[in-house]
């Protein structure tokens, strides 16, 4: 908790006949987290080279791209798809042999053909296209060419033209250009040529027919129509490939992919010719359990140790060690960024708070069941395990959120039948009779602010633990003593304020007695915080001391708790006046037709307007939400940039060993 | 500049319309303050992350800093009106 799993470095030395042994069970296990080898030259790894390939990974690299292939023509995903039963390393092996040979070859054979018959239709659309200019002329195209002593010219022309030549023309009038059939001689074919260039012609070829132009569009459009057919019935061909053989084909590519990460494993490794070193991490309780499989497997020809580690300089990758109710917070860490090893991981504060947060945002029964609802109706749609825990996330925020709003008393804006249990959000919005008790907001904004004080003090104190785990020396004093100079110089400036205005819910120190120079004893008190906090900020970086405005500004920042809140419950409260008080009521008061397209109208506005409004909130209480702990909080003593533990191996969907 | 015809009440509800007024300017300025203080970052974040996706979380951190200008602003709004 509070911190990540303990690593363990582990180093394998076995005889290359074993590698197979040990990486088969090293992936079974999937805790091994390799380092990979680079031929640097480091000490103790002279005359080690990185290792080649088990036997078999060609072939299995082979085979998965041509199972890739045939999942690509049916468009499914390994990711997407539903384990109905899994197949067992024999049985998967047996059917690797039998059946998919077959099913690749048959999907190969209808895509051939397919794609020939999909370029037979392409080039007949071409032909289409190329007769069009040719269809008002009721000539055979063969007419038209193959002359010794005359020339054929076809094509477009925006205006009109005149040939000085001999020649005989046709012209079919267009919307902006004309089409013209110009014949001539031979001889007189280049001056034509150029005076047509002159009134901007266009040439067009002349289609190889034989018919005329609107016959031939006929007989291409039914030769069309009928590969269409052919297509489509390979298709449905296809979709009962696909429909049989979809859990084969993922468990296949499932089962080449572990072969192949296996087999290709000794590419990370560092070998001899006799003898390979496979250097990893392993979490820390694992180790001996890790270690006895391996010796089982190779019936004790294995040299497996532990190395010592720093934590400091080793860059050990990072497992996240939270309980179950805090691993949704993982996917907020994440984004942000994973903690390195010595860190403190507040990814137990990020999984309490952000919900909490969020409901005192939202506090609304009406909208937390809305996003409750919804939440469990994308849980049916969505797959993959990021989504998930994103839905698990928002599935706590909208809990919480029916807890706050049966605390604030709110439904949809309106009032629960119980006074708000604590402070009341309810603002005078459209309330007609007096007597509404209003909202309390000076005391919600005091709350927030309490929120915030506690917040930062705790960002500090978690920033002076981090700093004595990871700083050396001189600088790890002044770091950790820094820290605690922006925790005394904020409640310094706390304590001055106490003394010299009494604010409800907080401490009053305005009575205390005076002692020197007209300053009370909490004046006092706050001025010796103060100094002392600048000085030790000071001693650690003087450039920090303009920073000490922060301190205040992210404090206050705490009241988009209570802020952001009231505006969503303000926009509930007026969609609910605009509505129900300005045309529903209006409307069953006169059940005229004005009186009916008035409470449709009202009931529209309200539809709309809460939509709208449960769209912002949702927004709002994560956004604001997320950003009070990565901004105002993990900026005081949280970096980040850890490595991801990513042991070798994989969670298996389709198969198993 | 007060009119002398002005009744009390005419006064009161002046005063209520000119809180109302308060509010708006304080919300509404400080929207636009944010606005322009984000624009900027927002481009550039959006940048990044299109070069690499790992950015997101601090692109999003920069982006909303400005963020608490408005959220002061909503705060004047509200002891004001309410």
């Amino acid at each position: 908790m509070l911190a990540p799993k303990p690593m363990g470095r582990m180093l394998i030395v076995a005889s290359r006949d074993q590698a197979a042994p040990i990486i088969n069970e090293l992936y079974r296990e999937h805790l091994f987290h390799i380092e990979d080898y680079v031929e640097q030259g480091q000490g103790g790894y002279e005359g080690f080279k990185i290792g080649t390939p088990l036997e078999g990974a060609t072939e299995a690299s082979a085979e998965l791209i041509k199972v890739r292939a045939i999942e690509n023509v049916f468009s499914v995903r390994g990711e997407d798809a539903d384990a109905k039963q899994k197949l067992s390393t024999p049985e998967i092996q047996k059917k690797i042999e039998q059946d998919l040979p077959g099913i690749e070859k048959e999907v190969e054979g209808l895509t051939g053909a397919r794609s020939k018959l999909d370029t037979k239709a392409k080039e007949y659309e071409q032909k289409i296209v190329e007769l069009t200019p040719f269809k008002e002329i009721p000539l055979d195209l063969a007419l038209l060419q193959g002359f010794k002593h005359f020339s054929v010219l076809a094509g477009y022309v925006p205006r009109d033209v005149t040939i000085s030549v001999p020649h005989e023309i046709q012209v079919v009038k267009g919307k902006d250009r004309s089409f013209v059939l110009v014949v001539v001689t031979e001889n007189d074919r280049a001056r034509a040529e150029r005076e047509l260039q002159e009134a901007q012609f266009q040439s067009v070829s002349i289609p190889a027919e034989t018919g005329t132009a609107t016959a031939r569009t006929a007989y291409y459009t039914e030769q069309i129509a009928s590969l269409k057919k052919e297509i489509e019935a390979i298709n449905v061909k296809l979709a009962k490939i696909k429909e049989s053989h979809t859990d084969l084909l993922v468990a296949c590519e499932e089962a080449f992919r572990a072969r192949i990460e296996q087999t290709e494993a000794p590419l990370r490794f560092a070998t001899t010719s006799k003898v390979f070193v496979a250097e990893g991490w392993v979490p820390a309780d694992r180790i001996a359990a890790l270690s006895a499989a391996l010796d089982k497997v190779t019936g004790g020809k294995v040299f497996v140790s532990e190395q010592p580690v720093d934590p400091v300089h080793d860059n050990v990758p990072v497992e996240y060690n939270n309980p179950d109710f805090a691993k949704p917070a993982q996917l907020l860490m994440d984004v942000y960024s994973r903690p390195t090893y010595t860190e403190v991981d507040p990814t137990l504060v990020l999984s309490i708070m952000f919900p909490i947060f969020f409901g005192v945002i939202v506090g609304d029964v009406g909208y937390g069941l809305l996003m409750l609802a919804l939440c469990i109706g994308l849980w049916r749609f969505m797959k993959g395990d990021e989504v998930h825990q994103f839905l698990k996330i928002l599935r706590n925020a909208s809990i919480m959120s029916i807890i706050f709003g049966l605390l604030f008393s709110e439904f949809l804006g309106f009032e629960l039948p119980w006074a708000p249990i604590i402070y009341s959000r309810h603002l005078n919005i459209g309330v007609t009779e007096a007597g509404g008790h209003g909202a309390a907001i000076a005391q919600l904004l005091i709350v927030s602010v309490w929120v915030g004080i506690l917040y930062v003090t705790l960002g500090r104190a978690l920033g002076m633990i981090n700093h004595a785990r990871q700083d050396h020396g001189d600088h790890r004093l002044k770091a950790v003593l820094a820290s605690l100079g922006w925790i005394t110089v904020m409640w310094g400036i706390l304590i001055a304020i106490w003394s010299m205005f009494p604010i409800p819910l907080m401490p009053d120190l305005t009575g205390l007695p005076i002692v020197a120079v007209g300053l009370s004893v909490g004046m006092v008190l706050a001025i010796v915080f103060i100094v002392m906090g600048v000085i030790f900020i000071a001693r650690d970086a003087v450039l920090e001391i303009i920073e000490i405005p922060t301190i205040i500004s992210h404090v206050l920042s705490y009241t988009r708790l209570t802020a952001v809140g009231l505006s969503s419950v303000a926009i509930a409260m007026v969609v609910n006046y605009m509505s129900i008080g300005m045309f529903i009521n209006p409307g069953m008061k006169s059940l005229s037709i004005v009186g009916i397209v008035m409470i449709i109208v009202g009931v529209l506005i309200f539809l709309l307007g809460h939509a709208f409004n449960l769209a912002l909130g949702m927004l709002d209480g994560g956004l604001h939400s997320i950003r009070l702990h990565y901004v105002e909080f993990f900026t005081k003593f949280y970096k980040g940039g850890g490595r991801k533990y990513i042991p070798f191996g994989m969670k298996r969907k389709f198969t198993e060993d | 500049m007060a009119d002398v015809n002005m009744t009390l009440e005419m006064v009161q509800a002046s005063q209520v319309g000119m809180k109302a007024i308060g509010a708006g300017l304080a919300v509404g300025l400080t929207g636009v303050g944010t606005g322009v203080a984000e624009m900027g970052i927002g481009a550039a974040a959006v940048g990044a992350i299109a070069e690499n996706k790992d950015f997101f979380g601090l692109g999003l951190l920069f982006t909303v800093i400005p963020e608490t200008i408005v959220i002061f602003g909503l705060v004047i709004a509200l002891l004001l009106l309410f």
